[in-house]
This record gives C-alpha cells, sequence and structure tokens, in this order.
C-alpha cells in the first residue's frame, strides 16, 4: 500500500503545484504586473479558504466528511467581533475553545455514537447556522486594525499573509508526522488493518473531528480579522468550497493519501481562478462553471484514463 | 402504518438475515411527532389544524417531496446527489425563459427543462458510474457546473414568465385540495409501489444492498445507477418548473432551500445511505414533519436562528433514535 501510495502522493503534490504555477504566469500575463497588494491579496483570500479546507483534510482522511465547518468559522468569527474590543485574552481564546467543542461535538456523534458523518454533519451545520445568527443578527461587531496588521499583514505588507499560508500548511505537515498523523493516515489507507495493529481507532478520529473544528473556527477567526468585524454568514460559501479545495489538491475521498501542502495548493487555485476571470475580462458568472470544471478535471482524470484504456482494449 | 408493515415484508425477501425491528416504526413516529404538532398549533393558533391550513400545508410540502423523491431513489443505490439544487433552478429559469407567460409555448418549454434534468442525470451517472469519481464530488462539481450556466445564460436576471396553465396547477385546488397535492399524492402511490414491487425497484435495492451480488446475479448494475441519477435529475426539473409557477416567476438560488431539506428527509425516513434499504413512505413522513415543524416554529415567532437551531437538534435526535431504535440488529448504519 504504501510503496504506491508514496509516488502517488508526489505526483499529486506536483500536479497542483504545477496548474497553480500556470494559472499564476498566465494572471501575471494578464495583468501585466503582480504588485505586493495583488500578493496579499491572494495569500489572505486563500488562507481563510486554506483553513477550512486542511480541517476538512483531517476528516476526509478518516474517510469522513463535515458540512459544519463553514458554520463553525461563522461562529467563531462573529464571537471574535463581539468580545475582541473589549476583551482580547477572551476574544482571541473563546472562539478557538468553541472550535474545539464543536468539533468534539461532531467527532463524538459520528464515532461514539456510530452515526453517518454527512447527517451529523448536516444537523450540526444548521444548529451552527443558527447559532451564528443569534450571536451576531447582522454583520457588525469590529475587530480593531491592530489584529488586521499583526496578523495578516497592511495592504502593501504582503510577507505575513504569505508565511501565514505556508505556516498553517507546515503545521498541519507536522501534525500528521507525529504518531497521531500515522494513524489517522493508517485508519485512511484501512481501518481495520489499523485496529489490529493496536491503533486506537475511535480515538484518533474523534481527535481529527476535532481539531478540524479547531482549524475551522481559526479560519473564521481569519475572516474576521481580514473584514474587520463578522457575518453570521461568511462560512456558508465554505461549506462545499473546502471539500473542492481538498479535492482540487489531489486528494482522494477514500484513503489516507494526500498531503496539506496539496490543499493548501488546491485552496490557492481555488481562489486565483477569480481574480483570473477579473483581469481576462471575463464576467464572474464563469466562477463557479469553471470551478466545477476543475474540480472534474482533478476527479475524474483518473477513472478517465482507465475508461479510455478500456475503450481501446475493446 | 400498513404502509411500514409492507416494507418489512419486502425487506424480509429481499434480505431475509436482517430484521426490520423497531428502526422501521420511525416513519410512524414521525406522523406521530406531526399530529402532536398539529394539535399543539391549534392551542397556540386556533384554525391551524382547520383542513383548508392542512391543504396549504400540504401544498407547500409537496414541492420538497418531488425533489425529495429523487434524493431517496438515488441513496438507495448508495449515491447523493448535491446537484439537485442547481439542476431545480436552472430548468425554472430556462422553462420560463422559453415559455413567456404563454400556454402555445408551455411544452417545448417543459421538454427543454426536463432535458436539463436527463442530461445532468445522465452525466452524474456517467462519471460516478464510468469514471469512478465520488457521487458526493461528482454532484457538487455538477451543482457548480449549473450554477454557473444558469448565471452566464441570464446575465443574472432570470427572465419570461410561466404561463396560465402551470400557474394552475401550481397554485389552484379541486374540490378544496390543491392539484399539487392530488399530483403528489399519485407520484408518492406509484412510487412507493415501484420502488417496493416492481422489478425496477427490487433492482435498485439490490445494487444498493450489494452491487457484488447484484452484479453476479444478472442485474445491470451501471445503467441502474445512471438510471437513478437520470430519475433524481428529472425530479429536480419538474419541481423546479412546478416552483417556479408557485411562486410566480424563477429566481437564482431558488433550488438551495431544498438540497438539504430533501437529504434530511431522506434520511429521517429511514433510508439507509449506505444504499439498499429503504423506500419513499419514509420520506414522505419525514418531510410532513420537517414542513409541520418548521411552519409551527414560524408560527411561535421563533426567530430564524433559533429555528435553524431547533430543526438542527430535531435532525439529530430523529437519527439518533433511530439508531438506538436499530440496535442489536446487523444494522449498517
Amino acid at each position: 500500500m504504501s510503496a504506491i501510495a508514496v509516488p502517488r502522493r508526489l505526483i499529486g503534490d506536483r500536479w497542483s503545484a504545477i496548474v497553480f504555477a500556470v494559472l499564476l504566469t498566465l494572471l501575471i500575463l494578464l495583468k501585466g504586473r503582480f504588485t505586493a497588494f495583488d500578493l496579499r491579496s491572494l495569500c489572505v483570500a486563500a488562507l481563510q479558504l486554506a483553513l477550512i479546507a486542511l480541517g476538512q483534510y483531517l476528516i476526509i482522511l478518516t474517510r469522513g466528511i463535515d458540512l459544519s465547518l463553514g458554520p463553525i468559522a461563522s461562529v467563531s468569527g462573529a464571537v471574535m467581533a463581539i468580545v475582541i474590543a473589549g476583551n482580547p485574552a477572551l476574544g482571541l481564546m473563546l472562539p478557538v475553545a468553541f472550535g474545539l467543542c464543536a468539533g468534539l461535538l461532531n467527532g463524538v456523534l459520528v464515532v461514539g455514537i456510530g452515526l453517518p458523518p454527512i447527517i451529523v454533519t448536516l444537523a450540526t451545520m444548521s444548529i451552527w447556522q443558527g447559532a451564528a445568527l443569534m450571536v451576531l443578527p447582522d454583520p457588525g461587531g469590529s475587530v480593531p486594525s491592530f489584529y488586521q496588521a499583526f496578523f495578516i499583514g497592511g495592504f502593501s505588507s504582503p510577507y505575513i499573509g504569505l508565511v501565514s499560508l505556508l505556516a498553517w500548511g507546515g503545521i498541519v505537515s507536522w501534525v500528521l508526522s507525529t504518531r497521531f498523523g500515522l494513524n489517522l493516515r493508517a485508519i485512511g489507507g484501512d481501518e481495520l488493518a489499523a485496529e489490529m495493529s493496536g491503533v486506537r481507532v475511535r480515538g484518533v478520529k474523534i481527535t481529527a473531528y476535532t481539531l478540524g473544528g479547531l482549524l475551522a473556527a481559526i479560519g473564521g477567526m481569519y475572516m474576521a480579522i481580514s473584514m474587520s468585524s463578522g457575518s453570521p454568514t461568511v462560512g456558508d460559501g465554505y461549506i462545499l468550497t473546502s471539500i473542492a479545495a481538498v479535492v482540487v489538491g489531489g486528494v482522494p475521498l477514500v484513503g489516507g493519501r494526500g498531503s496539506p501542502l496539496a490543499v493548501v495548493m488546491g485552496a490557492l487555485i481555488l481562489t486565483i481562478t477569480a481574480s483570473l476571470l477579473f483581469f481576462a475580462e471575463v464576467s464572474s458568472f464563469y466562477q463557479s462553471l469553471i470551478d466545477g470544471c476543475i474540480l472534474l478535471l482533478v476527479a475524474g482524470s483518473a477513472g478517465a484514463r482507465d475508461f479510455i484504456r478500456g475503450l481501446v482494449r475493446k | 402504518m400498513s404502509l411500514v408493515d409492507r416494507q418489512e415484508d419486502v425487506k424480509e425477501t429481499s434480505a431475509p438475515r436482517r430484521t426490520p425491528g423497531l428502526a422501521a416504526a420511525l416513519p410512524g413516529l414521525l406522523i406521530l411527532f406531526s399530529i402532536g404538532l398539529i394539535v399543539f398549533a391549534e392551542r397556540v393558533a386556533p384554525g391551524f389544524a382547520s383542513a383548508s391550513n392542512l391543504m396549504q400545508l400540504l401544498k407547500l410540502a409537496s414541492f420538497l417531496g418531488l425533489v425529495a423523491l429523487g434524493q431517496t431513489v438515488v441513496m438507495l443505490v448508495g449515491g447523493i446527489d448535491l446537484s439537485l439544487a442547481w439542476v431545480l433552478t436552472a430548468s425554472a429559469v430556462l422553462f420560463t425563459s422559453i415559455c413567456l407567460g404563454q400556454d402555445a409555448n408551455l411544452p417545448l418549454a417543459a421538454a427543454a427543462a426536463i432535458a436539463i434534468g436527463v442530461l445532468s442525470g445522465l452525466v452524474n451517472g456517467f462519471g460516478i458510474v464510468k469514471l469512478r469519481i465520488a457521487p458526493i464530488i461528482m454532484t457538487l462539481a455538477m451543482n457548480n457546473v449549473m450554477l454557473g450556466a444558469t448565471l452566464v445564460y441570464t446575465g443574472g436576471n432570470p427572465g419570461g414568465g410561466i404561463s396560465p396553465f402551470i400557474r394552475a396547477v401550481a397554485t389552484g385546488s379541486i374540490a378544496g385540495i390543491p392539484w399539487m397535492v392530488v399530483l403528489w399524492a399519485v407520484v408518492a402511490f406509484c412510487a412507493i409501489v415501484a420502488i417496493r414491487y416492481s422489478r425496477w425497484g427490487r433492482r435498485l435495492l439490490a445494487v444498493g444492498e450489494n452491487s457484488r451480488v447484484s452484479f453476479l446475479s444478472g442485474i445491470n448494475n451501471d445503467a441502474i445507477v445512471i438510471g437513478a441519477y437520470v430519475f433524481s435529475g428529472i425530479m429536480a426539473s419538474v419541481t423546479g418548473i412546478l416552483f417556479a409557477a408557485f411562486s410566480g416567476a424563477s429566481f437564482l438560488g431558488m433550488g438551495d432551500q431544498f438540497l438539504l431539506p430533501a437529504i434530511a428527509a431522506v434520511v429521517l425516513g429511514g433510508t439507509s445511505m449506505f444504499g439498499g434499504r429503504g423506500g419513499y413512505g419514509g420520506t414522505v413522513a419525514a418531510v410532513f414533519f420537517a414542513t409541520i415543524l418548521s411552519t409551527v416554529l414560524v408560527i411561535g415567532s421563533i426567530s430564524a436562528g433559533m429555528r435553524n437551531v431547533i430543526f438542527g437538534v430535531a435532525v439529530l435526535a430523529a437519527v439518533i433514535a433511530q439508531k438506538l431504535l436499530a440496535r442489536g440488529e446487523d444494522q449498517s448504519m
């Protein structure tokens, strides 16, 4: 298994990096220049998607799925925007604690009770969407500009955004290199085999859901920081896009494969297509059409190759 | 309740090693809960349980009920259809833009709209069966493609209009019973019977239960699965046409409100997400329950946020109840 998985994983990584490089080159050619401001916008937008997608990725490694990550981000951003101006420490800690609890709840319901992940997270999605509206009925609250300068950099300083993006990819890579990460991959590869070799499958899976909730909450905090305020619905757009980013990063939905950096690439690819359309003077209406096609291309390429081979052989 | 009993019979014949037990009673429980809610609402707001109001509720439920039929069939073969939201919207938009408010254009407009459902279902099925794309990804991508195509086609402003005939079907009634309720009842009856007793229904369940065994028994798995997605696409298109007629116009995003409630209704109705067990009767009960619950919450002037929370908790409570009732059985959920 691992003998096959490793080369595939490397190709998967390179594939998404190559596509991103091509898209970036196209963008620079179309625009004629690529300023620090452009780099910052790209990194900050991709960072928000990447964090939620990294959380999704940990859960997909357990062969699960989480539809509640977007709304978890909404609640965490809303709480942060309300609290942080009055009490900075609480404003940073409360969203983090919420993310951990929300993730743990999903984990307990899916793993502890043994319910299908899609229906559990569909229900918790509805609960957190509602909670976000109750916490913050209309977009509002405020996050002092100091946090923006500190966490994602000012409008002309691109490096903090870029470094944060790579750092979060690195942190998740590190998590996966620990004993926990190894067990997580083992479970994704073959749950029964992992259990037989002494992996505490339930504990590892619950931890994956908890960390997923945490990463989503941190993504929501970045959203609040970059908007300088909270919005109760900001995370809804990430519910399905986070799954798309994982897939575009070349991670298959079954099996413990893929890498966090590839997921970051997936987030960058889905983010850059928006700017690309803008500068190619193509209507933004084409955005989801193109995202859908990219998704199909990535997810279907291996199957299409086999299908065509099958036809030729006939 | 007799529907539930019959469901047990079929399960025994198709999968004798499983005893349906109490889990099969869940749709019945949902109906009981719904009746309880109606009684409660009648006390809070007298007139709620009147025949005409209940008919209005059923009319509202019929749209979700029709979409959820497609989702039921797809889930019976172990799949999921996330594309129905924008297949529904795209069909409705195309329908109004061709129909232009004229009954004369109705056949062409309806055919074009349903063609969208057929086409998207074919592509979904092909991708899932032949290219081995995970159903959730394939239909998510299709949803994006339909969303983009609708935006590009309309330029952001859906136009046209619905014709008097289809408007009458979606909003009118006969002898106090809305046409939509009549239509839904007929469709539901046919679907329940077809899924349980027809050759097609048994094949659906067989493929969902164990695709290898069904293949070895001579069933054309690929055709059954592709057919399920085509059916789901058609149901989304038909609902799109009717819902546009009900609303008086097509509008962007009109399908989104159906996507997740449809999935919830199918699962609450007792259809396994892994295929092979369940039917439309349970889905109908869950659609009733969801519609009555949300109406009662609106009447009780509960805030939108609290409504979402209650809906989520209700779904959780129902699946946990389902799980507990099924404990001890050989249950794949």
